[in-house]
């Protein structure tokens, strides 16, 4: 390869490559810092901490629960995304939002909810005599985890769904399938890039989770990680488990690779593609509804009403409406940027591992995920050491909290941009650069508004994780800044529910609101059917 | 329409990102472990009284710690206010803090440590907590030595190994008895199969569910479900906050977790300290220990026993009359240097090795 050629491209593209170094350093300096801190560990110690029956066992109950959890997810979101995107029912937008919501709180709170509600002494039994066991381990933290991440499948799903060209489906029925064989055949490998992606996160994001499984007493690695760095102060051996952690995200990440590689999912027909008709009449109705109601109650209603349990706890109180009002304003100039942020780091990295695949785009793109796996205590100590050290004036200033989000997070944003350019076709763009545009230009004329939707989604994601982020906030942000999230947790964890509950709502509310704008845009950006019928 | 949306976004993503820069020259910053709503209407309340800004970080005693560590001479704290001696011992074996006039620690009339650096600021102690529906107190054990002979605990037991005054408590058990000792009672334990939690609150809401019987525990835990405390705005008067308790109806009075204190002087009645240093790295040190002596006064001491249900470290605060009176709490606990608790890493050497973290 001609390396001055090369330095050419880069200099000459260097919209793409500024995002792409950014990125990769963002993930690289967690990963040194990891490496440097674990090179001062005494070896022999570091090794018998790491090699020891409890690791392996640490192993199989966190591979165990993310398969679990995977399962769970896939079995709530296929449904519930085809529900709202291939159906007539009535009322699809509210589901979609309520399909969303669960985004919006902390898992831990979903954690508490079911704990209160079950048991011979939970609400169940209480308000229906219905008894069920106090749910914990491994039951319940499947439950909890798949209640409360199954939104990242969902919106990559419905993503995928919208864009599909329903004219592949209608050959295969006219050529003699029943649907579901239509779907099994047709419709489901299409959809193979948005299951892989959403499956990504939910792994990932299973991985790393802390609060959920505490709470509901199940040994993960994340755990045992926390306890490293919280019981022994020791950042030392932390961070050679963080850094196994970190193997075991990368092995996943090649396994994702594997399963999505050499695929076509555009459509290769020229004219536009048209929406998919809708069924939405019959029995099929009632099931539907039935299925999306249970999932949007089990997740959403069961929390909100937990919280507004506490809420009535503390009624009397009053609202604290000035500390509200600064902790909403922290959270949102925090959380805004960093998923604008998030959104245009991940298009140039999503765009080179989509169209120049090679392996190194690729490699790109996965460590983007890295990121996404490093432990956030690691990667807010990585970016403390190193802003202290390069950039010193950066040092707890909004602009590198924002950056910790954005690149923290940005495996959230890779997905559904992913996911919209495989179905975006490249002949256009390649016909808008025959027809004299310059590369950036046809990219931003023709491809940009074909992603759009997924850039949109991608912004949610960011948007609702950081705002109830809590490590990155803790060690990153300015002194005296504190969100909605640092409030909700301080107060619970001093069990001081009901003064939590005020911040847990708001998050709640502001989330919706947020997601709701969206899902509005989305609305506008797709072209209404009869315009192209 | 969708030019001026990108541009008021861009504009926002510039402005809020200058917006909070650098920090002001005569602000106090303080690092706490203790979280917000145990500390934040002192902080409202000093800051009135010496007129001075003060800003907070607030974080868990650990992850400020890796922090300060990280940070180094460039720290912008002034203060480390944390929630365990523990994180305080390890910060003075680190050289973080500053030595401490004997003006100041000598306001405190008890668990003063010899090093000067650090003041205490208030007190807690530890206990079996039970379910008093399933558990008598008469069938509790006298010391908490002989709680792993109870077979028929067994599955009934909750315990948090991986918090800090649980394992301050196996650390007093190694250094005031034997390693082995120590290991012997941590292993019986175990064959118990007791049932671990990450911290203490929701264990005890799991103690009032029924999910355990007895849990291992502080005392204001139990305290916090049945009473409430930390409610709302600092009142200052005693009487008006006195009043405010009983117009609201206590959080879970009728709560079934009782709290049992083994005999006098036994290790299960702990008492474990929470304390505050001002950091050698501060350029506030004059402000950094007006602050400290500020925790020591009388308000502040009032507060945490009236709002937070822990016990004031000054002589003659009084305590609300649903709490133990402090002599009688302290008589129940051993006498022990606390000093000797920052020795962690045996004690986390033994918890891994009893398979209990």
């Amino acid at each position: 390869m001609n390396t001055s050629r090369a330095l050419d491209a880069i200099r000459s593209r260097w919209y793409v490559a500024l995002p792409v170094a950014v990125v990769v350093g963002g993930v690289l300096i967690p990963l040194v810092y990891l490496l440097l801190r674990a090179a001062q560990a005494d070896p022999q110690t570091l090794w018998d901490l790491v090699v020891r029956g409890r690791t392996v066992r640490l192993l199989g109950n966190t591979v165990g629960l993310t398969v679990g959890v995977l399962v769970g997810t896939s079995l709530l979101a296929v449904p519930m995304a085809w529900l709202t995107t291939r159906t007539a029912l009535p009322g699809r937008k509210v589901l979609t939002l309520l399909g969303v919501l669960p985004l919006a709180v902390p898992g831990y709170v979903m954690a508490y909810a079911l704990l209160a509600t079950t048991g011979p002494y939970g609400t169940l039994a209480q308000t229906l005599g219905l008894v069920v066991p106090r749910l914990s381990g491994y039951t319940g933290a499947v439950l909890a985890l798949s209640l409360s991440t199954f939104p990242y499948l969902f919106l990559n799903l419905r993503t995928a769904f919208l864009g599909l060209d329903p004219a592949l489906e209608e050959s295969a029925q006219a050529l003699g399938h029943n649907r579901w064989q239509v779907f099994v055949r047709i419709v489901l490998p299409q959809l193979r890039p948005a299951l892989l992606a959403g499956g990504l996160l939910i792994a990932l994001h299973v991985l790393g989770d802390f609060g959920v499984v505490s709470l509901m007493r199940y040994d993960t690695f994340s755990y045992a990680l926390y306890i490293q760095y919280a019981a022994s102060y020791d950042r030392i051996y932390a961070a050679g488990l963080a850094l196994l952690l970190l193997m075991l995200t990368a092995a996943i990440l090649v396994l994702e690779a594997r399963l999505l590689k050499g695929r076509l999912f555009h459509r290769t027909s020229g004219g536009p593609a048209r929406s998919a008709t809708r069924p939405g009449r019959g029995a099929g109705r009632g099931v539907g509804y039935a299925f999306a109601l249970g999932v949007a109650g089990a997740s959403g209603v069961l929390r909100a009403g937990t919280v507004g349990y506490w809420m009535a706890d503390s009624a009397a109180t009053g609202l604290p409406w000035a500390g509200l009002g600064t902790a909403l304003w922290d959270s949102v100039r925090a959380s805004a940027p960093a998923a604008v942020l998030a959104a245009l780091l991940s298009l140039p990295v999503a765009y080179l591992g989509v169209r120049h695949a090679s392996s190194w785009t690729r490699g790109v793109e996965r460590i983007a995920y890295l990121g996404y796996a490093t432990p956030p205590l690691a990667f807010a100590l990585a970016l403390i050491v190193f802003s202290l050290g390069a950039v010193p004036f950066l040092y707890q200033t909004l602009a590198l909290l924002v950056l910790a989000y954005a690149l923290h997070f940005m495996a959230e944003a890779v997905g559904p941009v992913r996911s919209a350019l495989y179905q975006a076709p490249p002949h256009l763009e390649e016909a808008a650069r025959s027809l004299g545009r310059s590369p950036l230009g046809a990219f931003m004329s023709v491809t940009f508004p074909l992603v759009r939707r997924g850039l949109l989604v991608s912004m949610a994601f960011v948007f609702l994780s950081a705002m109830k982020e809590l490590p990155l906030t803790f060690l990153l942000a300015p002194v005296g800044f504190e969100t909605l999230a640092l409030n909700t947790w301080s107060y619970a964890e001093e069990a001081l529910f009901g003064q939590a509950a005020p911040y847990a709502l708001t998050i709640m509310f502001v989330s919706a609101l947020f997601v709701g704008v969206l899902l509005l845009r989305e609305q506008t950006a797709r072209p209404s059917p009869s315009e192209t019928t | 329409m969708k030019r001026l949306l990108s541009v008021s976004l861009v504009l926002v993503l510039a402005l809020s990102l200058l917006g909070c820069g650098g920090s002001e020259q005569d602000e106090l910053v303080i690092y706490s472990g203790r979280s917000k709503p145990l500390v934040d209407s002192l902080v409202q309340k000093y800051q009135e009284q010496a007129d001075r800004p003060v800003r907070v970080k607030y974080g868990t005693d650990a992850q400020l710690l890796a922090a300060l560590q990280e940070e180094g001479d460039q720290t912008p704290a002034d203060v480390f206010w944390a929630n365990t001696t523990g994180a305080l011992g390890n910060a003075v074996n680190n050289d973080l803090l500053a030595e401490l006039p004997d003006a100041l620690t000598g306001r405190a009339d008890r668990f003063v440590p010899s090093n000067q650096r650090w003041v205490p600021v208030t007190t807690r102690f530890r206990v079996l907590a039970y379910n008093s529906e399933t558990v008598r107190p008469e069938d509790l054990p006298d010391s908490i030595l002989d709680l792993p002979g109870m077979a028929d605990m067994e599955g009934r037991i909750g315990w948090t190994p991986a918090y800090s005054s649980f394992q301050d408590f196996v650390t007093a058990l190694r250094v005031t008895t034997s390693r082995d000792t120590a290991r012997t009672w941590l292993t019986q334990m175990q064959a118990l199969n007791p049932k671990s939690y990450t911290s203490n609150t929701p264990m005890v809401r799991a103690l009032e569910a029924g999910e355990i019987d007895v849990a291992l525990t502080n005392h204001y835990y139990v305290l916090r479900l049945k009473h409430g405390g930390a409610e709302g705005e600092y009142e200052g008067d005693e009487e008006e906050s006195e009043e405010g308790e009983e117009g609201e109806a206590p959080v879970r009075a009728s709560a079934p977790v009782e709290m049992y204190h083994f005999e006098d002087g036994d290790l299960g009645n702990l008492a474990l300290v929470t304390g505050a240093g001002a950091l050698r790295a501060s350029d506030q040190s004059e402000a950094a220990r007006q602050f400290l002596q500020f925790l020591l006064s009388e308000e502040a001491q009032s507060y945490a026993a009236t709002q937070v249900n822990e016990y004031p470290v000054v002589q003659g605060t009084p305590v609300p009359a649903y709490m133990m009176p402090v002599e009688q709490a302290l008589r129940l606990s051993p006498t022990f240097d606390l000093q000797r608790l920052q020795e962690m890493d045996p004690t986390l050497t033994l918890l891994r090795d009893v398979g209990a973290l």
